[in-house]
C-alpha cells in the first residue's frame, strides 16, 4: 500500500508531463497551419525612429493598413534600438518586424539564421531588385538570397543654404567642387564664414565628419574603390582614402571656411551648426548634412524661399553619385499577417504617403514613388537625385554603417574628432589607427 | 530510535500525517522510497519548467499566460516545497533530519548559482573566445585590454576615479557633517540641500551637467551652459570644457562627487550624532580644543562608518559608466572607464570577447574592496 502511495506523486507528474509534451506537438504544428490560415494577430515594427516618426508612422499605417485588415500593426520606436533589439532577438522575444539602419547587421543575422529570406516569404527577388535598386538590395543579401526590404531611404549629399540671402548676394549654386572653392573664397572676402559644421552627437560624435568622408570618397575614388574600401579590400590608409582625407582638410583647415574654428566643430551639436544660416546677416552659407536636418531649422524658416539645398558637387569623378542611408526591415517570424504588412508597407500607396508627412521626412526607397509624394520640393528633389542614382547605380550607402561596428561605429568616428582636433599634419596617423582597429578576419 | 522520529518540529505544520513509523519492512521498499525522493522533485522541476514553453507562447491568450504565471508561480512554488517536505518524511529516520535543511535552501541555491555564479563562469569562458564566443582564441581578449590604447586609457582614468571621488565626497560630506550638527537651526534644510541631488538618477546627473558644460562658440548662439555664460558675462572667450584634455576627467568627476557627497554626509552625520555626549563633554571639560576633540573622538569613533561609506564610493566609482557614456565620445574625449569600454565592446564594437574579458577585470578589481571591507567588519564585530 505505502509503496503504491509512493508511487502515485511520479506517476501523476509523468501524466502531466506527457500532456505538456503533446502541447508543445500541437504548438508546431499550429505553426504550420497558421501559414495557411488567413492574417490576423499583431505585428510589431520595432524600429530606431524618433517618437514625432513613429507617431506620424503609425497614423499612416492605421489609416492605410489596419483600417483595412483583419490583424494589428504597431510601430514601435527606441533611441536604444541596436542595444534593445540584440536584447530582443538574443533572449528569444524578437519582434515580428525589425528596420535597421545597418545593412551590415542584417547580413550577420541572416548569417546567424535569426530571420526569414524573403524569397521565403513569396517575393520575387527580381521585383525587387526592379523596385528598389540592386545595389540596395544586395546589401542585404546572403547566400543567395535576399533578407532586407528596403522601407526608407535618406540622401547624404546635400548641402543646404539660406536662399534669400545667398541670391541677394548674387552667389550661383556650384555645380562642381572647385566653383564651390570659389565660392568660399569669396564668401571669406565677403566678410562671412562659408561653412557651418557640428560634429557633436553625443557618444557618436564625430559621425557627421564621416559622411564628408564618404561623399568626397565617392567622388574622388569612383563608386568601385568605395566598393572595395567599405570591405577593406584596400586599406584605410590607403591613397585613395589619404586623397579624400585632405580635399576633406581643405573645407576644415583654410583659414576662415570654418565659422568657430575647426576644433570647436567637435564641440557644437550637429543640429546647433545650422543657426548661424538663419541669422541676419547669415554668418555662414553651407551645411552639409542629410534630409532630416530641416527638422532642426528655425520653425519659421519657409523651404525654397528662406532655405534650399543642391546635391554635393562633382570632383574628379564623371556622372552624379549619392550617398545615402537607409532602413532594412527585415522580418523575425513569418506569419500571414508579416507577409501582407511587408507587401503593403512596401508598396507605393503606404511608401507615398509616408513622404507626405513632413513629420517623417521619409523618402521612399521603392523608384515607383512619384516626386509629387512628397511634402514639399526639397523633399522631391532628394527622390528625384536617389531615384536616378540607384537606377544609375551610383548611389552608395553610408560607408560607416556598412564597416564592421567596431571601425563604423567606433574607431572610424573617434579617428575623424582627432583629425579635425589634430589638424592637417594629423591625417596619416589616425587612418593607419583607423586602419590598424579593423576586426581580423 | 522511537525519539528521533518524534523530534521532528517542521514536520507537523507542513505535513499533518504522522510519517510512517514502519521503516523495516524490507530494502525494496527503502529502494522505492529513495526513487521516489530523487523522482518527485525532478518531475516538479521538469513540469514547472514545461509550462515556462506555456508561458512563452506568443499565440497564447495574454490572460491566461497572466493567470497561469500566478498559479504556478505561487501554487507551484508551494507545492514544491511541500511535496519535497513530504518525501523528507518518507526518508529513513536517518537522513532525515540531514536532508530537510537541504530541501528548503537548496531551491535558492539553485536559484543563486543560476543567476549569479552560472553567468560568472559564462562570463569567463566567453572571454576567452572570439568576437561571436565561437571559438577559442586564448589570451588574446585580455592581450587586447592590457595593451590598446584606449583600454589603458581607462584603467588609468578608473584607477583616478577609484581614488579621487570617495576622497572629495567624503572628505567634503565630513566636514559638512561635522559643521551642520552644530547648526542652532536649518540642519535639516542645510542636509537636504546637499542630499537632494542623490534623488537623481546617473543619466539624469549626467544630462543636466551637460548644460552646465555647455558651449557655444561665438556666431552659434547665446551659451546657455552656466559656465561659459559667468566666462562670457566676465567678457572671456567661451571654453569647450569637455575637450580640455586631461581635465576633462575631471569635470566628469564632479558630478559623481556632487551627487554623492549628500549620501557620505547623512551616513557620516548619523554616526556622529552617535557619540556618546559625556564623550565629548568631558574632553572639552578637560580643556581639549575642537579640533583635538574632532581628531581623536568623533574621527576615531566615526571610523567605521568612514570606512563602509568609502568602500562603497569605491565600487561606485569603479562601476561608473552612465555619466561617462552620456558625456559624449569617451573615446575622441580621452574620458573611457572601464565600465564604459566593457558596454562599448558588448554592444556597439559586437565583440562579445573583448567585453567580457573587460567585464573579468573589472569583477577582479572589484574583488580586494570586497575582502578588505568585510574584513574590517570583522575586526569590528570581534571587538564589540
Amino acid at each position: 500500500m505505502k509503496a503504491v502511495r509512493a508511487l502515485i506523486l511520479p506517476v501523476v507528474a509523468l501524466t502531466l508531463l506527457a500532456a505538456c509534451g503533446s502541447d508543445n506537438d500541437d504548438d508546431a504544428g499550429g505553426q504550420t497551419n497558421t501559414t495557411v490560415t488567413e492574417a490576423t494577430g499583431t505585428v510589431t515594427v520595432f524600429n530606431a525612429m524618433e517618437p514625432e516618426e513613429v507617431t506620424a508612422l503609425q497614423k499612416v499605417t492605421d489609416d492605410l493598413i489596419n483600417s483595412k485588415v483583419k490583424y494589428k500593426a504597431t510601430i514601435e520606436g527606441s533611441s536604444q534600438f541596436e542595444e534593445q533589439i540584440k536584447i530582443r532577438v538574443e533572449g528569444g522575444n524578437p519582434p515580428e518586424i525589425a528596420m535597421y539602419p545597418q545593412p551590415g547587421t542584417v547580413v550577420e543575422l541572416a548569417k546567424q539564421g535569426k530571420i526569414k529570406a524573403l524569397e521565403d516569404l513569396g517575393f520575387n527577388a527580381a521585383d525587387l531588385e526592379k523596385t528598389f535598386g540592386k545595389y540596395f538590395m544586395d546589401l542585404g543579401a546572403y547566400n543567395g538570397k535576399h533578407y532586407g526590404l528596403p522601407t526608407n531611404i535618406n540622401l547624404k549629399s546635400m548641402i543646404w543654404y539660406p536662399k534669400k540671402a545667398f541670391d541677394a548676394k548674387g552667389y550661383k549654386v556650384p555645380t562642381t567642387f572647385t566653383e564651390l572653392i570659389a565660392l568660399s573664397d569669396q564668401i571669406v572676402k565677403d566678410g562671412a564664414s562659408p561653412w557651418c559644421v557640428g560634429f557633436e552627437s553625443g557618444t557618436a560624435t564625430g559621425w557627421p565628419a564621416t559622411d564628408w568622408m564618404e561623399d568626397i570618397m565617392l567622388r574622388t575614388a569612383g563608386p568601385d574603390t568605395y566598393d572595395r574600401w567599405v570591405t577593406h579590400q584596400i586599406p584605410f590608409n590607403d591613397p585613395a582614402v589619404v586623397k579624400a582625407g585632405e580635399e576633406f582638410g581643405r573645407i576644415l583647415f583654410t583659414q576662415g571656411y570654418v565659422l568657430g574654428g575647426a576644433a570647436n566643430t567637435t564641440s557644437i551639436n550637429f543640429g546647433d551648426a545650422v543657426a548661424p544660416m538663419f541669422t541676419n546677416p547669415p554668418r555662414c552659407y553651407f551645411n552639409r548634412q542629410a534630409n532630416f536636418i530641416a527638422s532642426f531649422f528655425p520653425k519659421t524658416a519657409v523651404a525654397g524661399t528662406d532655405y534650399d539645398w543642391f546635391p554635393f558637387p562633382k570632383m574628379t569623378q564623371s556622372g552624379d553619385s549619392a550617398l545615402f542611408a537607409g532602413e532594412l526591415s527585415v522580418v523575425f517570424k513569418d506569419t500571414p499577417a508579416v507577409r501582407d504588412f511587408l507587401t503593403r508597407f512596401s508598396g507605393t500607396e503606404v511608401q507615398c504617403a509616408q513622404g507626405k508627412s513632413i513629420d517623417t521626412s521619409r523618402i521612399s526607397p521603392n523608384v515607383n514613388v512619384g516626386a509629387d509624394c512628397y511634402a514639399n520640393k526639397q523633399l522631391a528633389d532628394a527622390s528625384k537625385v536617389l531615384t536616378q542614382a540607384l537606377k544609375a547605380n551610383t548611389a552608395r550607402f553610408d560607408a560607416s554603417d556598412l564597416m564592421p561596428s567596431a571601425v563604423g561605429s567606433g574607431s572610424f568616428w573617434t579617428g575623424m574628432v582627432k583629425y579635425v582636433q589634430g589638424g592637417r599634419n594629423s591625417l596619416a596617423g589616425v587612418l593607419s589607427d583607423i586602419d590598424k582597429s579593423w576586426p581580423k578576419p | 530510535m522511537s525519539s528521533s522520529v518524534q523530534t521532528p518540529p517542521a514536520g507537523p505544520v507542513l505535513a499533518p500525517d504522522p510519517p510512517p513509523p514502519d521503516r523495516s519492512s524490507g530494502p525494496g521498499r527503502v529502494l522505492l522510497r529513495l526513487a521516489g525522493v530523487v523522482l518527485v522533485p525532478v518531475v516538479t522541476a521538469v513540469i514547472l519548467w514545461s509550462t515556462l514553453d506555456f508561458l512563452r507562447n506568443e499565440d497564447a491568450n495574454r490572460f491566461l499566460v497572466v493567470g497561469v504565471a500566478l498559479v504556478v508561480g505561487v501554487l507551484g512554488v508551494f507545492f514544491l516545497f511541500w511535496s519535497m517536505n513530504r518525501l523528507v518524511e518518507w526518508l529513513p529516520a536517518r537522513f532525515r533530519e540531514g536532508a530537510r535543511p537541504y530541501v528548503f535552501v537548496g531551491p535558492a541555491l539553485v536559484i543563486l548559482s543560476v543567476f549569479l555564479i552560472y553567468p560568472v563562469i559564462n562570463t569567463i569562458l566567453i572571454s576567452f573566445k572570439d568576437a561571436q564566443s565561437q571559438d577559442f582564441t586564448g589570451l588574446d581578449n585580455y592581450r587586447f585590454v592590457f595593451t590598446d590604447d584606449s583600454m589603458l586609457r581607462a584603467i588609468r582614468n578608473t584607477a583616478g576615479w577609484i581614488v579621487l571621488v570617495p576622497l572629495v565626497a567624503v572628505t567634503i560630506g565630513l566636514v559638512f557633517a561635522t559643521l551642520a550638527d552644530r547648526l542652532r537651526r536649518g540642519e535639516a534644510v542645510a542636509k537636504s540641500l546637499i542630499f537632494l541631488p542623490m534623488a537623481i538618477s546617473f543619466v539624469g546627473a549626467a544630462v543636466v551637467w551637460r548644460f552646465m558644460y555647455s558651449f557655444r562658440p561665438d556666431g552659434f548662439g547665446t551659451n546657455i551652459g552656466l559656465l561659459n555664460a559667468i566666462k562670457q558675462g566676465l567678457g572671456q572667450d567661451p571654453v569647450p570644457w569637455l575637450q580640455q584634455k586631461p581635465w576633462n576627467n575631471l569635470m566628469l568627476m564632479v558630478i559623481m562627487v556632487w551627487m554623492q557627497t549628500g549620501f557620505a554626509m547623512i551616513v557620516l552625520s548619523a554616526a556622529i550624532k552617535a557619540i556618546p555626549d559625556e564623550i565629548v563633554e568631558a574632553a572639552r571639560i578637560d580643556g581639549a580644543s575642537e579640533w583635538r576633540v574632532f581628531r581623536h573622538i568623533t574621527i576615531p569613533t566615526i571610523f567605521p562608518t568612514v570606512v563602509v561609506v568609502t568602500t562603497y564610493m569605491v565600487i561606485n566609482a569603479l562601476k561608473v559608466f552612465d555619466i561617462v557614456f552620456v558625456m559624449g565620445n569617451a573615446e575622441a574625449q580621452g574620458t573611457e572607464v572601464i565600465a564604459e569600454r566593457m558596454i562599448r565592446w558588448f554592444f556597439i564594437g559586437d565583440h562579445n570577447g573583448r567585453g567580457a574579458a573587460i567585464a573579468v577585470v573589472l569583477f577582479l578589481a572589484v574583488i580586494p574592496v570586497m575582502i578588505w571591507n568585510v574584513r574590517r567588519f570583522r575586526e569590528q564585530e570581534s571587538i564589540r
